[in-house]
């Protein structure tokens, strides 16, 4: 039957805290160390299907872009393009390694930092690699990244898909010119500035199509929980840019799995961690 | 003890006698609202209690840590006038309890050190006609919102009184000298540890005090709360706030919850 | 039970009879559905002074800093011929171990403050710990201070060890116990790095210079890759150190930064975290039910 079915179990908590306690007082045992930033709600549903969380893992890169890259131009600046995907690839092929040295299936719940500055573009990586419990390590070239959290894998790999590794893609722009005459004539009508229009559609187009690429060369049947960050630059007002990044899925049941979520009506005014409604 | 209806102002007793007749006002939401009548309460009026207070002025020692009792005296008086008001509107509608207060302080340009030290919640009775007036035979209050007062309870527990603490404390500027000599070493400043310590457990004992006045089993929901107000930062208020409870039953009636994962947003 | 340094307060306080608890009435109601009585708001305090090397503190001499025992050192050179006197021909990454031991003392001691009022009280653990860390207006002054309720297990025997304690509290601690794993105390821990960029860090960040321009594409800035990483490193592998064989649960890792001159930069990693003890065998949770809600 669905994975999903709610079974409210039947574990008497007062014992297990009771014996828990106790077990304090026992000798530590020598076993079975790991490490991880998952939120414990996070933690709780990598515990319901079977997965255990084995070490916190970061992966980090700081690329130089030169000085004047950011200056007037024309077009593309391939140079900051080619540095924020270069730095992307290096963060996550580190946290890939990290993953992969620690025995772990794969990487969840990673933060993305990024940071672009006129002289350097970061990225950094921080999450959780993961294994089936007490799952002997795969080969590294078997080890996923992705930036789901521990309950979007959850729910993936309930429903039958599984994360294949990060697509990324980037590029930066700068806003074309327009001559004083244009602008003058311009000044008082409705019209499209179809050099902008066009010059942002590409940039856009350019930076989804490189993640695209990602994602194909993962040999992924899609991308989901992509996140698409744009606009001018805080240093640079007449450069543009645009990132994206995601999750290459790939279904690996032979057919989608419904997950047929309850209706619930919550009479809580706000999110507590306590959800009445879950009184059923 | 007062008269019950003394101090109020003549405009609150209109607005009360229209309330008595029936009609209600609560600042809950509808679910709070069907949350606390499915616990055989009904809401009976918005009540209010203010105090407008001039805080005395206290010398204080640049090099010294200690308490500024007129200070505490004032903030704490000022606080239980307000509470004490509000509780009184209360009596006058027949409530057995106050739900959902808030404290508030206000300043105004107007007024130099002065300050309106302000209570509100929502008066509620309970719908099988036994009092549930507290040990000192006023009604209960509570911080608790509607959900918490459903929850609480469940638990067996029931509240007895908003209970607080305040310490208004003096922290020394140059206290520390003594220990500057000695650069570029990591040392504990005792004197500071020990005078921030002791302001916050004053402030919590007196909270305590108030509950034990009250007959209170425990306190839930405990806040610390640090202000300087508009003394400088070297004078700080501790102020520990919390809901005084009494256990009235045996079990915990809670169903064990499921866990869920949402698919909305 | 060594002597007890609790100001007067805080002892009359934990001898009277009321209980306070810092926990919310959804988490108090969680605690007493799993046999978790309430005792006592229990807290401890610790303020910190730091010296004259927080923050910066020594200054870029001719030659390269030794390092502290025992901690992280990574010397830069520069290769290329040409020195003037702005010139960086060195450059270095270090840890500055002593802003990490003043922080884990200021830690160490308002947490075993904490705990020794929950002992105080006969508490089997500590819930709902809320830790934090100010910097005290003038003097250099951190305090650190921590609140928990201390509870008693129902039924338990007396304890015999010091308490357990947890940030956590209500229904995810209870679902903790659920899976199999008992909280055997906060832990946290610190790293700091201090970076002297040498002058190719400093002609990167800078935007590559004219020395570099020939380079092909943009360029990977190395000694600050490596301080920030190792400041990630250090941090995970001084709080791996305290775990022993337990596990690191719900951890939190802060990273900060600074910048004093062109390059030269402190980072921080501060990572904070549940150590727990796996008690059953793994036995896996029912999967939580998906839910729409319907508003």
């Amino acid at each position: 039957m669905s994975g999903l079915e709610a079974t409210s179990s039947s574990l008497d908590v007062k014992a297990e805290v009771r014996r828990a306690n106790a077990f304090l007082a026992e000798k530590p045992p020598t076993t079975g160390a790991g490490t991880s930033d998952l939120s414990i709600d996070e933690e709780l549903n990598l515990h319901s299907i079977g997965w255990e969380p084995v070490e916190l893992v970061s992966g980090l890169s700081v690329f130089s872009t030169p000085a004047g890259l950011w200056n007037w131009g024309q077009g593309e600046i391939v140079m900051a393009g080619e540095a924020h995907q270069r730095a992307f690839v290096s963060a996550s092929q580190r946290l890939h390694n990290e993953a992969a040295k620690v025995g772990a299936h794969g990487v969840v719940g990673v933060h993305v930092e990024r940071q672009v500055y006129s002289t350097h573009i970061e990225i950094s990586l921080l999450g959780t690699a993961v294994r089936p419990v007490g799952a002997k390590p795969v080969d590294a070239s078997g080890v996923f990244v992705s930036d789901l959290s521990a309950r979007d894998f959850t729910l993936l790999m309930v429903a039958g898909w599984q994360p294949l590794g990060l697509a990324s893609g980037a590029s930066f722009v700068y806003a074309p010119r327009r001559n004083v005459g244009t602008a003058l004539q311009q000044k008082s009508q409705n019209v499209e500035l179809t050099n902008y229009t066009e010059a942002m559609y590409s940039a856009r187009e350019t930076a989804m199509e490189r993640m695209q690429r990602d994602a194909i060369a993962l040999k992924g049947d899609g991308v989901v929980e992509v996140k698409l960050v744009e606009g001018p630059m805080r240093f640079a007002g007449h450069a543009v840019g645009f990132a994206v990044w995601g999750t290459v899925v790939r279904l690996t049941k032979e057919s989608h799995h419904s997950v047929a979520p309850l209706k619930v009506v919550s009479l809580n005014d706000t999110d507590v961690a306590f959800d009445t409604a879950a009184l059923a | 003890m007062s008269d019950v209806t003394s101090d109020l102002p003549q405009a609150t007793g209109h607005r009360l006698e229209e309330l008595e007749k029936g009609l209600f006002t609560s600042d809950l939401s509808v679910n709070e609202f069907l949350l606390i009548k499915e616990v055989g309460f009904h809401p009976v009026g918005f009540v209010m209690g203010s105090s407008i207070y001039h805080t005395g002025i206290q010398t204080r020692k640049w090099g010294q840590s200690l308490e500024l009792t007129k200070l505490t005296e004032a903030m704490y008086n000022a606080r239980e006038l307000a509470m004490t008001r509000m509780e009184e509107e209360a009596a006058e509608l027949g409530a057995d309890g106050v739900v959902g207060v808030r404290l508030t302080v206000n300043y105004y340009d107007w007024g130099k050190d002065a300050a309106e030290f302000i209570a509100v919640g929502t008066a509620v009775t309970a719908e099988d006609g036994v009092s549930r007036l507290n040990k000192l035979g006023k009604p209960f209050t509570s911080d608790l919102s509607g959900q918490d007062f459903w929850t609480l309870l469940q638990t067996g527990y029931f509240p007895q009184g908003l209970v607080m603490g305040t310490c208004v404390y003096h922290i020394a500027h140059r206290g520390i000298g003594q220990t500057l000599g000695t650069t570029g070493q990591n040392v504990e400043l005792p004197n500071f540890t020990q005078a921030l310590y002791e302001a916050r457990e004053l402030a919590m004992t007196r909270m305590q005090d108030e509950a034990t006045q009250l007959g209170a089993t425990g306190i839930v929901g405990v806040r610390l709360e640090e202000k300087s107000h508009q003394w400088g930062s070297h004078t700080i208020e501790f102020l520990s706030l919390g809901t005084a409870v009494l256990k009235t039953s045996g079990d915990v009636t809670l169903a064990k919850p499921v866990t869920i994962i949402t698919l909305d947003g | 039970m060594a002597p007890t340094d609790l100001p007067e307060a805080a002892q009359r306080r934990l001898s009277e009879g009321a209980f306070s608890s810092a926990l919310g009435v959804s988490d108090f109601a969680a605690c007493l559905e799993m046999g978790l009585e309430p005792v006592g708001l229990v807290q401890g305090f610790c303020a910190m002074q730091q010296g004259s090397y927080m923050m910066g503190g020594l200054s870029r001499s001719l030659s390269p800093y030794g390092g502290s025992a025992g901690g992280y050192v990574q010397n830069y050179q520069c290769s290329h011929g040409m020195i003037s006197n702005e010139h960086r021909t060195w450059g270095q990454n270090y840890e500055q171990t002593w802003v990490e031991t003043a922080w884990m003392q200021g830690f160490t001691s308002s947490f075993s403050r904490m705990l020794e009022e929950a002992g105080e009280l006969g508490a089997h653990g500590v819930v709902g710990v809320v830790d934090t860390v100010t910097r005290l207006t003038d003097a250099k002054v951190l305090e650190f201070h921590m609140v928990g309720t201390a509870v008693k297990v129902l039924d338990a025997p007396a304890p015999t060890t010091p308490p357990w304690s947890t940030y956590l509290a209500g229904q995810r601690l209870s679902k903790l116990f659920e899976a199999g794993l008992v909280p055997v105390s906060i832990i946290a821990s610190i790293s700091s790095i201090r970076v002297w960029a040498y002058c190719t860090t400093e002609f990167l960040m800078g935007g590559a210079g004219t020395m570099l321009r020939n380079s092909s594409g943009p360029q990977e800035i190395d000694q600050i890759v490596s301080a920030k990483s190792q400041a990630r490193f250090i941090a995970r592998s001084n709080v791996r150190a305290q775990l022993g064989s337990d596990s690191l649960r719900g951890a939190n890792l802060e990273l900060g930064e600074w910048e004093f001159e062109r390059g030269d930069y402190e980072f921080q990693a501060v990572l904070r975290g549940n150590r727990v003890r796996r008690f059953k065998n793994f036995d896996p949770l029912p999967v939580p039910r998906a839910t729409v809600r319907l508003s």
